[in-house]
């Protein structure tokens, strides 16, 4: 029954891992970025939702949207002005310059919010509810829905609408998709703030279920990028599959190995599939 | 290298050897902080230089080379050259351990999972109790500052006679031809695994020195500082502020990024980081190739600045 | 067991599947030492694929290599190059941010037998090949600064400066005009007369008319046709293969 449990908790977990991760996998595998500052948006998105409900008093939920749409606009701008200005540099700059602004959000946010821990503590946070036996935390189940339900809406984008059409074009053949008049300026753009308003959705629900500090984002940052590998970059749902594995390993480190080794999981995970399956791990760059 | 050169590089290290005599105690520090963070920049750019394999994970030959100086110390009592011996030993073991499959990977996969090890090695060492657990050591206490700064300016000098070493050697184009396009260097001859674990292992040996020094220098270790993940990114961006690839570059950008950062932490405390992590973002936009290539380049500064700019945007 | 029977190459009955899609099916051949071997097709014909495999980046799903009368199947592409199988890529692979001259230098310090173990030396030769090439005058120039016919010059010096026992040319004459055509086929000659066994795939059918003893043609992955050059050039499969009908 405690191993059930366990599972439980980490599938659900999972799936918010899932879509820390899909904001990173988007932004990889159509940009060819590996978003280092890709934690730090998570974190900004997360405050956002906290300030929305302590200072204006709207529900955490609701607040999600705002998140969102402030992140969008934050990783557009991002990506417009700053970003598409090295993108056709080495690979290691992409990681130096994307680590440069995770240092500065990092610190700017250590600034504006102060390195107090935050908790988004709405009145049904704590709340659960029995089923076949098990403890089901509601707002865990709420974030493993709104994780599928993202996914869900990203995938429609990629794959039923013009704009999800311009994007694969892009990753797909820059100088082709110019030919069909896609200006990849603006569609790199727009992609960074999809997967910026990614993380602010993910940093939102983050800072319900777990807690907020300025420096939270360079170990979600190495989530994300385990979880992107493990899923691949191409479909959302792989992605949140990937973060599912995740979660379940973390739950299972913590219940058998113990509760310092959950951090380490995830890397091991990587080092292991890495060196294992080296051949499905390039492909999918 | 040209003699003109060679020259002002060693009257530069002579005029550095007497430094412990004019200098201050808190100048000696940082300069002894700089010396070994230079060290580390400098071994970095032996394989994510030359090779192009940027590694995340140097910490791992850091810690390692600090954990095997405190752990032959406090725990047997042995002198701190042992110490460092074990501790280089212990890293290049792992490197020889480590590097076969991890060297497989590639590009960003080989970078992260540099860090994914780094993290485990932390993790492991906290959870043992010759290694002091998760409080750490306390090394016996020596008030050496010179001896200290001296002993890592002859590391820093060794390191650096390597890399010039390697810049003129086969060793070297084996490594350059593997930056520049593995595969083609594998139908040409070059035995690629061989020459990347070499590297590896040649950098983890003058790393883990570096974290002996360290260590015995200030008598405590424990797993948050001697595995420190931002330690690896700052001398990845020491090296390639400077200019990866390139013998002098590693140096002369851990020095001044030293510098700035130790004057801006003394001007504006808190915002120190923050105008670091400005410098960083600045520097790659402008000058991806480094100091080293800023220095060779023909047209003058802004001009140079600008066609970094339009070389790399979309 | 004659010595003079073992051929340098060897390949038997090799193939090799991408996916499910055979690409080299069931293809045996061989070549002399000193000969030129032909090897034509239409564009996926597996061409590419047979000298990845000659050359180690592929491994053959089943058969296999023999080099001077020893199975090479084992060898990575390093050990390969030190025995003397040296290539040229289609997809011209210069090192971009080297010289032209340490381009070739890498070839002459890993080459045959392992190579140079002397820089010095290794210039001296590297010198030799890129004067031999014709890019004397490019010598110390970038090679992403190259353009075309001296990129196909410097991939040509490149495979040289390794000293192989066996070159394996990948198009090397394709995109350029007729005067530098000739250009490479008289220096593909030169090489020959030092002893050097060829295998080269070209679509310039002068080209491989002048210069193969013997030409294979490959389609769909098959071997369709083998043989004296005039005569297979006209074999009406071949002109269907390469005409695009169907075979029959």
């Amino acid at each position: 029954m405690l191993l059930a449990q366990v599972l439980l908790n980490g599938v659900l977990l999972g799936a918010l891992y899932g879509l820390m991760a899909l904001g990173m996998a988007l932004v990889w595998g159509v940009l060819n970025i590996v978003n280092l500052a890709h934690g730090a948006l998570i974190m900004l998105g997360g405050y956002v939702v906290y300030y929305c409900y302590t200072l204006l008093g709207i529900d955490p939920l609701l607040a999600l949207p705002v998140a969102m749409a402030s992140m969008f606009a934050t990783g557009y701008l991002l990506q417009r002005f700053l970003l598409n200005l090295i993108v056709r540099g080495a690979l290691l700059n992409t990681l130096l310059i994307t680590f440069g602004l995770d240092v500065v959000i990092t610190y700017l946010g250590q600034v504006v919010f102060t390195a107090d821990f935050r908790t988004i503590n709405p009145s049904y946070s704590g709340a659960n509810f029995m089923l076949l036996g098990l403890t089901v935390p509601v707002l865990r189940l709420i974030a493993f829905g709104i994780a599928l339900l993202l996914s869900s809406a990203l995938w429609f984008l990629l794959n039923k609408s013009g704009l999800g059409r311009a994007i694969r074009a892009t990753a797909q053949n820059l100088v082709a998709a110019r030919l069909y008049g896609v200006d990849p300026r603006q569609v790199y753009a727009v992609t960074f703030g999809i997967g910026a308003a990614l993380a602010g959705a993910a940093g939102g629900l983050y800072g319900m279920i777990s807690h907020l500090t300025p420096y939270i984002g360079s170990s979600l940052t190495a989530k994300s990028f385990v979880i992107a590998i493990l899923g691949g970059l191409a479909n959302p749902f792989k992605v949140i599959l990937g973060g599912i594995v995740v979660g379940v390993a973390e739950s299972l480190a913590a219940l058998y190995i113990g509760p310092t080794y959950t951090d380490v999981v995830s890397f091991l995970l990587l080092v292991v599939i890495l060196v294992v399956r080296p051949a499905h791990a390039l492909r999918a760059a | 290298m040209q003699r003109s050169v060679l020259v002002l590089v060693i009257m530069s290290v002579i005029m550095l050897a007497f430094l412990p005599w004019i200098a201050s105690d808190v100048m000696l520090q940082f300069a002894i902080n700089t010396l070994l963070l230079a060290t580390l920049a400098q071994s970095w750019n032996i394989l994510g230089g030359f090779a192009g394999y940027v590694s995340f994970g140097n910490s791992v030959f850091y810690g390692l080379g600090t954990y095997g100086t405190a752990i032959a110390m406090a725990q047997f009592g042995l002198p701190f050259w042992v110490g460092l011996m074990l501790g280089a030993l212990l890293a290049v073991i792992c490197a020889l351990i480590v590097g076969l499959p991890i060297l497989r990977l590639r590009g960003p996969y080989f970078a992260i999972a540099t860090l994914g090890l780094s993290g485990v090695m932390g993790a492991i060492v906290s959870n043992m109790d010759i290694a002091g657990a998760n409080i750490g050591l306390i090394l016996p206490l020596t008030r050496a500052d010179p001896m200290f700064y001296e002993l890592s300016l002859g590391l820093l000098v060794v390191t650096t006679v390597c890399v010039a070493w390697l810049s003129m050697s086969r060793f070297g184009m084996a490594l350059i031809a593997i930056r520049e396009d593995e595969d083609a260097a594998g139908t040409m001859g070059v035995n690629t695994t061989r020459y990347k674990v070499a590297a590896l292992v040649l950098a983890s040996l003058f790393t883990s020195i570096a974290g002996g020094i360290h260590a015995y220098w200030i008598t405590f270790v424990d797993p948050a500082s001697a595995f420190d993940p931002t330690l690896n990114v700052r001398m990845v961006i020491m090296a390639v502020f400077g200019g990866s690839g390139t013998v002098f570059g590693p140096v002369i950008g851990s020095f001044l990024l030293s510098t700035i950062y130790e004057l801006l932490a003394f001007w504006i405390s808190t915002a120190a980081a923050l105008l670091f992590g400005v410098v960083i973002v600045l520097a790659v936009l402008f000058m991806p190739k480094g100091i080293a290539d800023l220095a060779l380049a023909k047209e003058p500064g802004w001009r140079y600045f600008l066609r970094n700019v339009r070389e790399h945007r979309l | 067991m004659s010595a003079t029977a073992v051929p340098v190459l060897e390949g038997r009955r090799l193939t090799k599947r991408f996916q499910g899609l055979v690409s080299i099916d069931d293809v045996s051949f061989s070549l002399a030492e000193n000969e030129v071997l032909g090897l034509i097709g239409p564009n996926g014909a597996g061409k590419t694929t047979l000298v990845n495999m000659i050359s180690g980046t592929i491994r053959a799903d089943h058969g296999s290599i023999f080099f001077k009368g020893q199975p090479i199947d084992h060898l990575r592409p390093f050990q390969r190059a030190h025995l003397g199988i040296s290539r040229t890529f289609q997809v011209m692979k210069p090192f971009p941010g080297l010289s032209v001259l340490d381009n070739v230098v890498v070839g002459a310090l890993f080459g045959t037998g392992g190579g140079e173990t002397s820089i010095a030396r290794a210039r001296e030769s590297a010198r030799e090949w890129i004067e031999f090439t014709g890019l004397t005058h490019r010598i110390g120039q970038s090679a992403e600064a190259l353009g075309g016919p001296d990129r196909k010059r410097l991939e040509f010096a490149k495979a040289l400066a390794l000293n192989p026992k066996l070159l394996l040319l990948d198009e090397v004459m394709a995109g350029l005009n007729l005067v530098e055509v000739d250009e490479v086929v008289g220096l593909v000659r030169k090489v020959r007369e030092r002893g050097v066994s060829i295998l080269i795939i070209e679509h310039v059918m002068k080209a491989i008319r002048h210069l193969s003893d013997r030409v294979m043609v490959l389609h769909h992955g098959e071997k369709i046709a083998e043989g004296e050059p005039s005569a297979v050039l006209s074999d009406p499969r071949v002109v269907a293969a390469y005409l695009g009908t169907r075979r029959t």
